[in-house]
C-alpha cells in the first residue's frame, strides 16, 4: 500500500512528460545551409517521394491513396502522400524531432516556418527558384510573392502551394437589396446596414431573431478597424514594433462595438463562436454579416443554391470601412507552402514536384481532383462527377497562381469580386516573437472592452496592451 | 533461485508490463528531462544550456499566472470534487428504493463517459446568453439580463471548478458508494441496538469507516490537479485565457504551438516536482499510512 501512491506520481510524471516524447528522436544532424544529398533511386525504379500534407491529397483515407497514385502516375514518381485526419502541428513537430524523413512538409502559418529557419529545419531553394523555368516565369508565380517565402538573410526557404486569399466583412446582399440599402462604405454606414438587419426583419419571419454581425473573437474584425487606420499584430513604426489594436486610436472602435453589442446588433456568442458556428448563423439566416475568407463567399453561395436553386441567398464580399485618409485596411492571410526538410532523403524528387505543382496537370489534381473520381474528360470538356461536386473543386488548391490556366468551370459566384479586393487591399500580418503572449493581453480587452465590460475610455487597455519592446 | 523456477511464470508475464512503462513512461520522462538542460531545435546539435530553460521559465510572467491560474482552478476541484460526490454517495445510501439509486448512479456517471470536446459543446450551447436553457430560466425566474459564463473572466475560473467536479462527479461517487457497501452492516446493526438515529449512524459509522477509501480518493484527485488541460483548452476563449491558462496549457504553447522545446520540457518537469512535492505534502497532512 504504501509505495502505490509513489507509484501514481510516478505515473502522473510520465504522463506529464510524455507530451514531449515525440520530440525524443536521436539527434538527426540535418543542416539548413547544407541539405543531404538525395539517394538517387536505381535507374530502373522511379524516383520515391514522400510528402507529409495539410490539405493537399483526398478528402477521406480512401481518395487519398487514389490522389496519391494519381500523383504518383502524373509525376512518374513513387509517391507516398500521408495526410493526418487531425492534429497535424503535432504531427509535424513529432515527425521532425524525432527525426523522420519526409521528402516535403505542407505548412500555412510564416511564424512556424521563420521557427523553422532558425532551428535549421529547412533547406534553402534560392538557387533552385531561381534557375527554374517554371517558377521564376513572373506569370506561374509573381515575382514580388516571392517575399513572403523570403528568410531574414534573403534565402527562399519555401514555394507557395496555392494561392492564399484574405478575410473580409461578407454580406448578405439579397437582405441589402430587400431593405433598399446600398453597400457601407464607411463605420457610419456600417452601423446603418448592421442596425436595418437587427430591426427590420431581413428574413421576414416576423421574428426578432436576426442579428446584424457576428463575428469569432477577434477573428477578424480588420474590415471594421480599418476605419481608424488600425492593422492587428505587430507594426513597426521607426524601427520599433507598436501594436495598433492596443493603442489609444483603437478605443472608439471598441466602443462602436460595445454600442453594436449593448443594441443587440451584435452576435452574444462572438466571443465564444468558433468559424463554424459563425459560418452556421450566416447560412440559417440569423445574421447579416460575417467577417471571412474570399473563398468562403463562393461556398456559402454554393452551399445555399445546393439545397434550393430557387433560393435568394446571396453572399457578397464588402470593401473594409474607408480609413481617415481613406485607405481600407484588409488582412491578407499567411501563405500556405511547401518546405524541404534539410534531412529530405530525395530532395531532387521533391523539387520536380514543386515544378509539377505550379503546371496544369499538378493544378487540375489540387483543385478538381482526380480524374475518374472527381471529374470526367468528355471530349475536349471535363464534367464535375457528384462526388467533384461535393468537394467544390478543392483538393488543396482552389486557387493558383498560374495565370496560364484557366478554371475549367470559373469561379463560383462572389469570389472573384471579393479577390479583387483583396488584391487591392489586403496585406500580410507581421508576426514578430512574443506576439502570443501579447495578443493574450490584447484579445482579453479588445473583447472584454467590446462586451462592453470593460469602459474602454479608462481601461488603461493602451497602456497595459502596449509592447514589451 | 528456487521462488524464480515456482513463479516464473509470472515473472514472465509481467514482462510486457514492465516493458510498456520503460518504453512510453520512463523513456520519455528520462529524454524530457534531458531536454530540459538542451538549446533544443528540432535539427542539428542539441547543447546542453545548464538551467537556462528552467530560469526562463521561472521568470516568465506567463508560468507564474499559469501556475496561480491552476492552484486556484485545481484546488477548487480538488475540494469541491471531494466533497459533491461524497455528499451524493451519502445521500443517495439512505433512498431506500433501489431502482431510484441505480437510476441516479447511472445518470451522474454518464457524463464521466463523455470525452470533453463532447461536453464542452454542449455546455457552450447550455451557458449561451441568447438561447441556452440556462440563461432562459434565469431570466424566466427574474434575473435581469442573461451572462455570458463562459465570457466573462469573473465566472470562468468558477465555470471550469463546476463543471469538471460535475463531469467526473459518478466516478468519485461510485467509488465512495462502493466504500460504504464494504462497511459491515453489524456495525450499523450495533448502533441501531444503541439507538442512534440514521443522521449519527452516517457520522459515527459510515463516515469514520469511510476514511480509507476518502483518503484515497483524495490523494488520487490530488495527483491530477497539476496536470489539468482537457477543459481548460475546450472551455478557454480569448476573453477569459488570462484566467484558466493552467501550467499544462502553458506547456502546450511553448512546446507544441511555439516549438520552444527546451523551455516546454522545463515547464513540464517543473509540473512534476510540484506534484511530487504536493502528493508529499497532502499524504503528511492526511496521514495516509494510517490508512
Amino acid at each position: 500500500m504504501k509505495t502505490k501512491p509513489w507509484l501514481a506520481a510516478a505515473m502522473a510524471a510520465a504522463l506529464s512528460a510524455s507530451l514531449l516524447s515525440g520530440c525524443s528522436g536521436a539527434d538527426n544532424g540535418g543542416n539548413a545551409a547544407s541539405p543531404a544529398p538525395g539517394i538517387s533511386a536505381s535507374p530502373a525504379a522511379p524516383q520515391k517521394l514522400r510528402i507529409l500534407s495539410a490539405n493537399v491529397g483526398g478528402k477521406t483515407p480512401e481518395e487519398n491513396e487514389k490522389f496519391e497514385a494519381a500523383l504518383s502516375e502524373l509525376t512518374g514518381m513513387d509517391v507516398t502522400l500521408e495526410k493526418p485526419a487531425e492534429g497535424y502541428d503535432q504531427k509535424v513537430l513529432t515527425a521532425l524531432g524525432s527525426g523522420e524523413k519526409y521528402d516535403l512538409i505542407e505548412g500555412s502559418n510564416l511564424g512556424v516556418l521563420d521557427t523553422f529557419v532558425e532551428q535549421g529545419v529547412v533547406s534553402d531553394l534560392t538557387e533552385f527558384v531561381e534557375s527554374s523555368a517554371v517558377l521564376s516565369d513572373p506569370k506561374v508565380i509573381p515575382a514580388a510573392e516571392w517575399e513572403q517565402l523570403t528568410d531574414k538573410d534573403g534565402r527562399i526557404v519555401a514555394v507557395f502551394s496555392k494561392f492564399q486569399g484574405g478575410t473580409m466583412p461578407i454580406v448578405r446582399k439579397d437582405w441589402l437589396d430587400k431593405l433598399k440599402l446600398s453597400e457601407p462604405q464607411t463605420l457610419e454606414d456600417y452601423y446603418e446596414v448592421l442596425k436595418a438587419f437587427k430591426e427590420q426583419d431581413p428574413d421576414g419571419n416576423g421574428k426578432d431573431d436576426t442579428y446584424g454581425l457576428s463575428t469569432s473573437g477577434l477573428y477578424d474584425i480588420q474590415g471594421f478597424m480599418s476605419a481608424a487606420g488600425l492593422k492587428y499584430r505587430y507594426v513597426m513604426e521607426d524601427g520599433k514594433r507598436t501594436i495598433p489594436y492596443a493603442t489609444d486610436a483603437a478605443v472608439p472602435m471598441y466602443e462602436w462595438f460595445a454600442k453594436l453589442f449593448k443594441e443587440g446588433i451584435l452576435d452574444p456568442n462572438f466571443v465564444t463562436n468558433d468559424t463554424a458556428k459563425m459560418r452556421n448563423l450566416f447560412l440559417t439566416d440569423r445574421v447579416g454579416m460575417v467577417t471571412y475568407w474570399d473563398a468562403w463567399v463562393g461556398m456559402f453561395n454554393s452551399l445555399r443554391q445546393q439545397q434550393d436553386p430557387s433560393t435568394a441567398f446571396a453572399a457578397a464580399a464588402l470593401p473594409p470601412a474607408s480609413g481617415p485618409d481613406g485607405e481600407r485596411i484588409m488582412r491578407r492571410g499567411d501563405p500556405d507552402y511547401w518546405f524541404v526538410p534539410a534531412n529530405a532523403e530525395h530532395p531532387e524528387a521533391a523539387k520536380q514536384f514543386l515544378e509539377f505543382w505550379q503546371t496544369e496537370p499538378g493544378i487540375m489534381l489540387g483543385s478538381l481532383g482526380i480524374e475518374g473520381e472527381d471529374y470526367i474528360k468528355e471530349g475536349d470538356s471535363l464534367k464535375l462527377t457528384d462526388i467533384g461536386k461535393e468537394h467544390n473543386m478543392d483538393h488543396g488548391v482552389p486557387f493558383w497562381y498560374n495565370e496560364n490556366v484557366k478554371p475549367p468551370f470559373g469561379k463560383l459566384p462572389g469570389v472573384q469580386e471579393a479577390q479583387d479586393l483583396v488584391k487591392a487591399h489586403a496585406s500580410l500580418e507581421l508576426a514578430l516573437p512574443g506576439w502570443s503572449d501579447a495578443e493574450k493581453i490584447v484579445q482579453q480587452y479588445a473583447l472584454e472592452a467590446m462586451s462592453g465590460k470593460r469602459p474602454t475610455r479608462s481601461s488603461g487597455c493602451a497602456r497595459s496592451c502596449s509592447p514589451r519592446s | 533461485m528456487t521462488t524464480m523456477k515456482r513463479f516464473g511464470a509470472l515473472y514472465a508475464m509481467m514482462i510486457p508490463v514492465v516493458l510498456y512503462f520503460l518504453v512510453y513512461a520512463y523513456y520519455p520522462l528520462a529524454r524530457g528531462l534531458q531536454i530540459s538542460f538542451q538549446d533544443y531545435r528540432l535539427m542539428g546539435t542539441h547543447p546542453y544550456t545548464g538551467w537556462d530553460n528552467y530560469r526562463l521559465v521561472l521568470q516568465d510572467a506567463s508560468f507564474l499566472d499559469a501556475f496561480v491560474n491552476t492552484l486556484l482552478i485545481g484546488g477548487g476541484t480538488l475540494a469541491l470534487g471531494f466533497a459533491a460526490p461524497l455528499a451524493i454517495a451519502l445521500s443517495l445510501n439512505e433512498v431506500l428504493r433501489s431502482w431510484f439509486r441505480k437510476t441516479a448512479q447511472m445518470v451522474l456517471y454518464l457524463p464521466h463517459l463523455l470525452s470533453w470536446v463532447v461536453i464542452g459543446g454542449m455546455w457552450i450551447f447550455l451557458l449561451s446568453p441568447d438561447t441556452g436553457l440556462v440563461n432562459v430560466v434565469l431570466v424566466k425566474l427574474g434575473m435581469s439580463g442573461p451572462i455570458h459564463f463562459l465570457a466573462d473572466a469573473g465566472w470562468s475560473r468558477w465555470m471550469l471548478i463546476l463543471l469538471v467536479t460535475w463531469k467526473d462527479m459518478g466516478y468519485n461517487c461510485i467509488l465512495f458508494l462502493a466504500g460504504i457497501v464494504s462497511i459491515s452492516p453489524s456495525l450499523y446493526e450495533a448502533a441501531r441496538m444503541d439507538g442512534a438515529s440514521r443522521w449519527q449512524q452516517m457520522r459515527d459509522v459510515t463516515l469514520p469507516q469511510l476514511s480509507g477509501t476518502m483518503k484515497v480518493i483524495f490523494l488520487l484527485n490530488t495527483l491530477g490537479i497539476l496536470r489539468i488541460f482537457d477543459p481548460v483548452f475546450i472551455l478557454r476563449n480569448p476573453a477569459t485565457a488570462s484566467k484558466v491558462d493552467v501550467l499544462m496549457m502553458y506547456t502546450f504553447q511553448r512546446g507544441i504551438l511555439e516549438m520552444k522545446i527546451g523551455p516546454a520540457a522545463a515547464a513540464s518537469f517543473l509540473v512534476v516536482l510540484l506534484t511530487f512535492a504536493l502528493t508529499f505534502a497532502v499524504r503528511r497532512l492526511i496521514r495516509f499510512d494510517e490508512v
